[in-house]
């Protein structure tokens, strides 16, 4: 789609700013819209363009780019911002996705897209309003939660409407797995985001805009918002989402199948938790949902699936904010902790110090296992007992993770490192994927597995894993979730809408993947065509989708050793079968693991014995350019 | 000129605000939205205010904010 002009949609500037010299520049947006539409696709293409293959994370050259989705601001569903950069796990593709009412904000400001190249003497923030930008001295915000530095910005700059993106303590002490927190609650927690911003000596993002965002075709906008309405009315269970939120609809059941599906307990030793504890934390009368006092919604979404909380009784009685997801209790079951009190109170300390849930809690479980197998007693532990359920404890590390005290400066470097220092075989439990800690299921749903196993950016809940859906789904393919007939299938179609929901902005709860089931590709094409005037097919949409995949593939093999072999699911779940439950015998087989890579990697037009991309593959594509950067390398298959 | 809303419901996903923008402008701008929602992240409280520009979206087939608020908050508005 070059050339073609945008009319709408977007904000039309990208901000450019160097930590090093001061400078900040703009320039269009559309040079890059016009091949790669926008949000994570625009980002992974600086990234691509621009970086050197031996640039580190913690390079001041490394870059930090925030990209506002194209849909983001004008769209229902459309709020999300792609915060990419290069991993602290593996110095290849990181990239974290986050809601909330930022990103919309940043375009009123003038802005599709923030690069943060260098590193600043100081601690300082960038204050981002209509149309300029100024970086400003943190000395008042640094050391600062989260929390309170949302507070300070907004009584220093006396307006409340300003939105933040912020990090905490954790990410100044550049703990690896630390976030990015935006609106005080959302995560952008994926690839040590918030590290790599601290190490910039960054502490914030604050935006107001007061602009406008212009339609192209106001009168197919309203018909693709109307359309897209009906489909959110229609959902089976968006009105449920708006009252019980998205952890509610799923999980307020025990027996609830989901449960059975995706939970892996006491650092992977089993896939199966037991009832009572489901009961314990999920209980609408005495659990999590007992603390509900209001659910909340990203900017322009339909279908709002956020509990704000607060604890009226017992030792956290007032602790009180917004955050209690899926993954919430992913990691409550990773650690055996079911007192809904403790893990309300734990999400809220996470998100105050900038610490990611999945990174914390696989971390906080690899260490509880050393504990349980003596390979770190309680003189390594500052005192705690690591023991399963113990919630005390955990809340404790989380402090101790995020200033880096005792047993958290351990932890802090992740699971490979940390391993290494403890020794004894304690890597074969170091649960991760691609060097960033893992709390995802692989030996039950085998496509979610195939999903977060193959992603280029580390997988997590967020990133290559599927549900499969009867609504929505690749044409002639069936999905049962335990068995790996056709995950290949769903795998390679879920990538590929998930690329177009990264682009658009349109949050996965709203589209394809789960939750409200609602809007699919066929509403983003008419969202997209209206807003920005184009006129794009599906066809080229996903054509668009399967270009955004290959960026971040070639970005990794140009930039890291990652290869076929780290697109496996961690050791345990190939050797260890699942010890009770429905599902008990089930495990990871090398050979039926071996088939399903295989077609996924075909279906990519990927070489199937290395899983590097092809000639063939990139040139039907039309990434020739891409093609040849891999070719200079030695990294393209002649096929 | 009030609106009728139920408060419990709102979720503070400023749809009404953005179609209300595009109502009077035709493109999303909600400086020039009457409708006007604030959301304090530390509390979870919204709170709401019209302006005088609300003309009850003269020449539309509905009310904006009523018809786009999914969540069924708005009820109408009233003179």
């Amino acid at each position: 789609m070059s050339n073609v002009q945008i009319r709408g949609g977007l904000a039309g500037k990208i901000l450019r700013v160097d930590l090093n010299s001061g400078y900040i520049w703009t320039e269009e947006t559309e040079k890059y819209a016009q091949r790669w539409i926008g949000g994570r696709a625009i980002n992974s293409y600086i990234l691509f363009d621009e970086m050197d293959p031996k640039t580190k994370w913690s390079d001041p050259e490394n870059l930090l780019i925030f990209g506002v989705g194209s849909l983001v601001g004008t769209s229902p569903g459309g709020c999300r911002v792609s915060v990419d950069t290069k991993s602290v796990f593996n110095n290849g593709k990181g990239s974290a996705n986050v809601g909330g009412h930022f990103g919309a904000e940043l375009k009123y400001a003038g802005f599709d897209h923030v690069v943060v190249t260098g590193k600043a003497e100081k601690p300082v923030y960038l204050w981002i309003s209509d149309g300029t930008a100024e970086i400003r001295d943190a000395k008042g915000l640094w050391g600062k939660t989260t929390y309170e530095t949302e507070e300070t910005l907004h009584r220093e700059l006396g307006d409340k409407r300003i939105r933040v993106a912020c990090i905490g303590p954790a990410g100044e002490k550049l703990v690896k797995g630390s976030i990015i927190l935006v609106d005080r609650a959302k995560a952008a927690g994926g690839s040590g985001v918030g590290c790599v911003m601290g190490s910039k000596n960054l502490k914030a993002l604050a935006v107001r805009g007061h602009g406008s965002i212009r339609i192209a075709e106001p009168q197919a906008f309203l018909g693709a918002v109307d359309d897209a309405q009906q489909k959110v009315n229609d959902s089976p269970t968006s009105k449920r989402i708006q009252q019980e939120t998205l952890a509610g609809v799923f999980y307020s059941d025990e027996r609830g199948p989901s449960w059975d599906l995706l939970f892996v307990t006491r650092n992977g030793q089993d896939d199966y938790w037991e009832i009572e504890k489901r009961k314990r934390i999920m209980d609408l009368k005495s659990g999590a949902p007992r603390y509900r006092k209001k659910v909340l919604a990203c900017f322009n979404c339909p279908i709002g699936c956020m509990p704000f909380s607060e604890i009226d009784e017992g030792k956290f009685q007032g602790t009180k904010g917004e955050g209690f997801w899926v993954n919430t209790l992913m990691s409550a079951s990773f650690l055996d902790i079911s007192d809904p009190q403790a893990m309300l109170k734990a999400w809220l300390l996470m998100n105050q110090m900038g610490l990611d849930g999945d990174f914390t809690a696989g971390m906080s479980a690899w260490a509880y296992e050393c504990y349980e197998k003596g390979m770190l007693t309680s003189e390594d532990t500052d005192g705690l007992h690591l023991e399963w359920g113990n919630s005390d404890a955990f809340i404790t590390l989380i402090g101790k993770l995020a200033y880096r005290e005792g047993i958290g400066d351990l932890l802090a470097e992740g699971p490979i490192e940390a391993a290494k220092k403890v020794g004894r075989g304690s890597d074969y439990f170091a649960i991760h994927m691609k060097g960033q800690p893992s709390i995802e299921p692989f030996r039950i749903p085998k496509g979610w597995g195939l999903g977060v196993a193959t992603s280029p950016v580390a997988g997590r809940h967020l990133r290559g894993s599927i549900l499969g859906s009867s609504r929505f789904g690749p044409k002639g393919a069936s999905f049962e979730p335990h068995l790996y007939q056709d995950q290949a299938k769903y795998v390679y179609w879920q990538g590929l809408t998930k690329e177009i929901e990264d682009l658009t902005g349109i949050c996965v709860y709203v589209g394809t993947w789960s939750g409200a089931h609602a809007l699919e590709v066929s509403d983003y094409v008419a969202l997209l065509n209206s807003t920005m005037g184009l006129s794009l097919s599906e066809e080229e949409l996903m054509g668009v989708g399967k270009q955004s995949r290959n960026l971040e593939k070639a970005f990794n093999t140009l930039h890291t050793n990652l290869g076929r072999q780290d697109d496996y699911p961690p050791r345990r779940y190939m050797e260890e079968p699942v010890k009770s439950g429905p599902y008990k015998g089930y495990r990871c087989e090398r050979e039926k693991w071996d088939e399903m890579l295989e077609e996924f990697y075909e279906l990519q037009g990927w070489d199937k014995k290395t899983g590097l991309q092809t000639r063939k593959g990139l040139e039907e594509l039309e990434m020739e350019d891409i093609a040849k950067k891999l070719e200079k390398a030695y990294r393209l298959i002649n096929k | 000129m009030k609106i009728v809303r139920d408060p419990k419901l709102c979720h503070g996903c400023r749809a009404c605000e953005l179609m209300c923008s595009f109502h009077h402008r035709r493109a999303i701008y909600p400086e020039f939205s009457s409708i006007r929602i604030l959301r304090d992240n530390a509390t979870g409280n919204i709170s709401w205010t019209l302006e005088r520009t609300c003309d009850e979206c003269k020449g539309e087939v509905q009310r904006f904010c009523e018809r786009y608020c999914l969540y069924k908050a708005i009820k109408g508005v009233v003179a």
